[in-house]
């Protein structure tokens, strides 16, 4: 069950994303904040309340899998769902054995990001 | 013996002896022979002064050349005469007087010293060989047989002096012969020695001109030959008459007989149709215009086959003030095939190049097109979302609608980028806004800049002026150079992957691109062969994006570059100028690559 309190946080420097996908995570129940950077989301003190991270892989400055680290680095462990546009194939096992829940590929269907959802909020 | 007897025996002895000395001054002149006149007379003296017991004896020879006389004395030995010979010659001659038919035929005493008989004798019969005077102090001088004796003598003097005269007269003129024959000889040996000069100078001449004429006759078929390996033929054309006359390779140009007579007729006849009449309105100006004249026509000929011609003729004017044009003719239908050929295979690479850059762009184009798939599914979901509850939200259904909208176009002007970029053959020349163009550029390699974690920092100048060209084609060398930076920098981890895209605008009236890396740098070893075909350091490269962006710059008359920066990294730049050169250029490399330009319109353009 999806907890209804949890705050999801999106990180992604693409403005349609972060205009598209909070309406639609907030249309399932979540409480959503959308971050344009790794650095913008590190600084903003949302760190310790987010339940599920929604993470762009390759962004300008600090990437996704470095947000990752960090966060490890950190000891936040929170579950990440990572989003990218880029068909590398090598990305996907490389972030999911670095502990990411899943690693969603652009355009990936509203059933498929539920689901991920629905595990990172097991795993948290 | 009596007296008688004692007499005649006397007369004898003295007759033997008269004879004797007759016999003596006989036999002079065979002395005498061949001898000089001085020696002739010398000898005559000494025969005369002994045999005459004379104590005297003179010889005055005239010169037959008016020169003074050779004058010679003798005296007996007992006496002791005063004077030289000349000295006595004067006191004689004063006393004989200048003309010898007056001398006394016996004088005495002229000398003083005693008494002194002196016989004068002319030698010749008017003494104008000279004169011989005998003296003797005898008083019984002279004798019957001395004055026979005398006589004979003087004239046989007179007779060898006469031939000896005439000797030496031959002589004198054999002399003169033999000199003037030898100064004849002389200037005849030069005369000769010139007329051998003249002669070797004339064979020489003749032998130059003989090879003049070969080397002209092998200059002639040298001409021919170059004109018919160079499908090059010569004319000439009188514009008031209308006169032309070809060279054989002109009338193989046409295919026309050599006999025929060359008229404008005949030409026109072999003019392709449609080009007879440019081609008539161009030769109707060079005769009212009288200026250089350069044309490009078609040739049709009998068998229907078509030759391309290109024609250069100069003007000039005869003596009288006409109108002349000289000029080649050259089928250049080979070369322009090859042209076309080579324009077909740089079009080929060119299109190789771009297929490879498409290729290494995929990703980054998937980026892009998948970006705005997701906002598009992410925001129809929403929508679906806010009309399924109740009530429906409506107002922001229809914002996510209309975000949805905007993401479509986003993915639509992805395509269009594209297909512009790699596949739609537009206008090959129009004004190209070079920033634009960059911009473009920029947004389609963006992601795969990000993913390769480059810095792009773009500098682009305010106020560029566009240039004349191809644009999909400047763009694909923007796209090259951004990605070859982009790769260069692959492997560095030290320090920030900074790449900055510049224009300006340069010298010259011309626009200049730049792109700097801070990646691997050039290979000194390589840095020459950085713009050749198939030469590359990427282990998966083909080697042919900077040939081809190069090839393309130049056709935009403009110069491609690499330095290295004085930093880490490598610079790229080009320069194109912006006028109509630019314009000639792209025109050019339009028609180079129409052909497969062509089969890729239709391959888009009908998906």
């Amino acid at each position: 069950m999806i907890d209804m309190r949890s705050l999801v946080s999106v990180v992604d420097d693409d403005e349609s994303v972060r205009e598209s996908l909070p309406d639609l995570l907030r249309e399932f129940g979540f409480a959503v904040e959308a971050f344009s950077s790794a650095e913008e989301f590190l600084a903003s003190g949302c760190v310790g309340q987010t339940r599920c991270l929604i993470l762009d892989v390759a962004m300008p400055g600090m990437s996704g899998p470095d947000l990752q680290r960090e966060l490890r680095r950190r000891r936040h462990e929170i579950p990440i769902v990572f989003i990218t546009a880029h068909r590398d194939e090598t990305v996907r096992p490389r972030v999911l054995e670095q502990g990411a829940v899943e690693c969603l590929f652009k355009p990936f269907s509203e059933a498929a990001l539920l689901e991920a959802l629905n595990a990172a909020l097991r795993a948290a | 013996m009596n007296v008688e007897t004692q007499q005649t025996a006397a007369e004898v002895k003295q007759l033997k002896a008269c004879i004797n000395d007759l016999i003596g001054v006989v036999a002079l002149p065979a002395i005498w022979s061949g001898g000089e006149p001085s020696q002739i007379a010398r000898t005559l003296l000494d025969v005369l002064l002994n045999m005459l017991r004379l104590d005297l004896v003179y010889v005055r020879l005239e010169d037959p050349l008016g020169e003074a006389p050779i004058e010679m004395i003798r005296v007996a030995e007992s006496r002791s005469l005063t004077g030289r010979p000349r000295a006595i010659g004067e006191v004689l001659n004063r006393w004989l007087g200048d003309d010898p038919q007056q001398w006394p035929p016996l004088a005495r005493n002229p000398i003083g010293g005693g008494d002194m008989s002196i016989v004068p004798l002319p030698l010749g019969l008017q003494g104008e060989i000279g004169v011989i005077v005998a003296g003797s102090q005898r008083a019984d001088f002279p004798g019957q047989t001395e004055r026979l004796l005398l006589s004979v003598a003087a004239n046989q003097a007179a007779i060898g002096l006469h031939e000896a005269r005439l000797l030496s007269a031959q002589k004198r003129v054999a002399n003169e012969l033999d000199q003037r024959v030898a100064r004849r000889t002389t200037e005849l040996a030069a005369a000769n020695e010139e007329l051998r000069k003249e002669i070797a100078e004339r064979r020489l001449a003749e032998a130059r001109l003989h090879e003049e004429e070969r080397a002209l006759k092998r200059s002639e078929a040298l001409l021919a030959e170059a004109q018919r390996l160079s499908s090059t033929g010569s004319f000439t054309w009188r514009v008031v008459t209308d006169e032309i006359t070809w060279s054989d390779q002109s009338y193989r140009i046409f295919q026309i007989d050599r006999a025929t007579p060359v008229t404008f007729g005949l030409i026109d006849n072999r003019v392709h149709p449609e080009d007879l009449p440019a081609f008539k309105e161009r030769l109707e100006f060079a005769r009212s215009d009288g200026r250089d004249v350069e044309l490009d026509f078609r040739l049709q000929l009998p068998d229907r086959s078509v030759r391309y011609i290109h024609v250069v003729a100069h003007s000039s004017r005869d003596e009288d003030g006409k109108l002349e044009y000289t000029g080649a003719v050259q089928d250049v239908s080979e070369r322009r095939l090859s042209d076309e050929a080579l324009g077909k295979a740089r079009s080929e690479l060119a299109h190789v190049a771009r297929v490879t850059t498409l290729g290494a762009l995929t990703a980054s184009i998937a980026h892009e097109v998948n970006q705005p798939l997701s906002g598009i599914i992410t925001n129809a979901s929403t929508c679906l979302r806010m009309l399924a509850v109740d009530p429906p939200n409506v107002d922001g259904a229809r914002e996510t609608a209309r975000r949805t909208i905007r993401d479509g176009n986003r993915a639509s002007d992805v395509i269009t980028r594209l297909r512009a970029l790699f596949g739609k053959e537009g206008a090959a020349t129009e004004s190209v806004d070079l920033n634009e163009a960059t911009r473009e550029v920029i947004a389609l390699s963006l992601s795969e800049l990000q993913r390769g974690r480059v810095i792009l920092r773009s500098e682009l100048a305010d106020g560029l002026p566009p240039v004349t060209g191809d644009r999909v084609q400047l763009q694909q060398v923007i796209l090259n150079l951004l990605l070859n930076a982009s790769e260069a920098m692959s492997g560095v981890h030290d320090r920030p992957r900074q790449l900055v895209i510049r224009t300006e605008r340069d010298e010259g009236d011309r626009v200049r691109l730049t792109v700097q890396d801070a990646g691997v740098g050039l290979d000194p070893h390589g840095v020459n062969r950085l713009f050749d075909a198939f030469y590359t350091t990427k282990s998966g490269g083909m080697g042919i994006g900077l040939s081809v962006s190069r090839s393309i710059i130049e056709s935009h008359h403009g110069r491609l570059w690499a330095a290295p920066n004085d930093g880490p990294g490598a610079t790229f730049s080009f320069s194109i100028p912006r006028g109509p050169e630019g314009v000639k250029a792209a025109q050019s490399l339009g028609a180079m690559r129409t052909s497969s330009a062509t089969d890729a319109q239709h391959v888009m353009r009908n998906p």
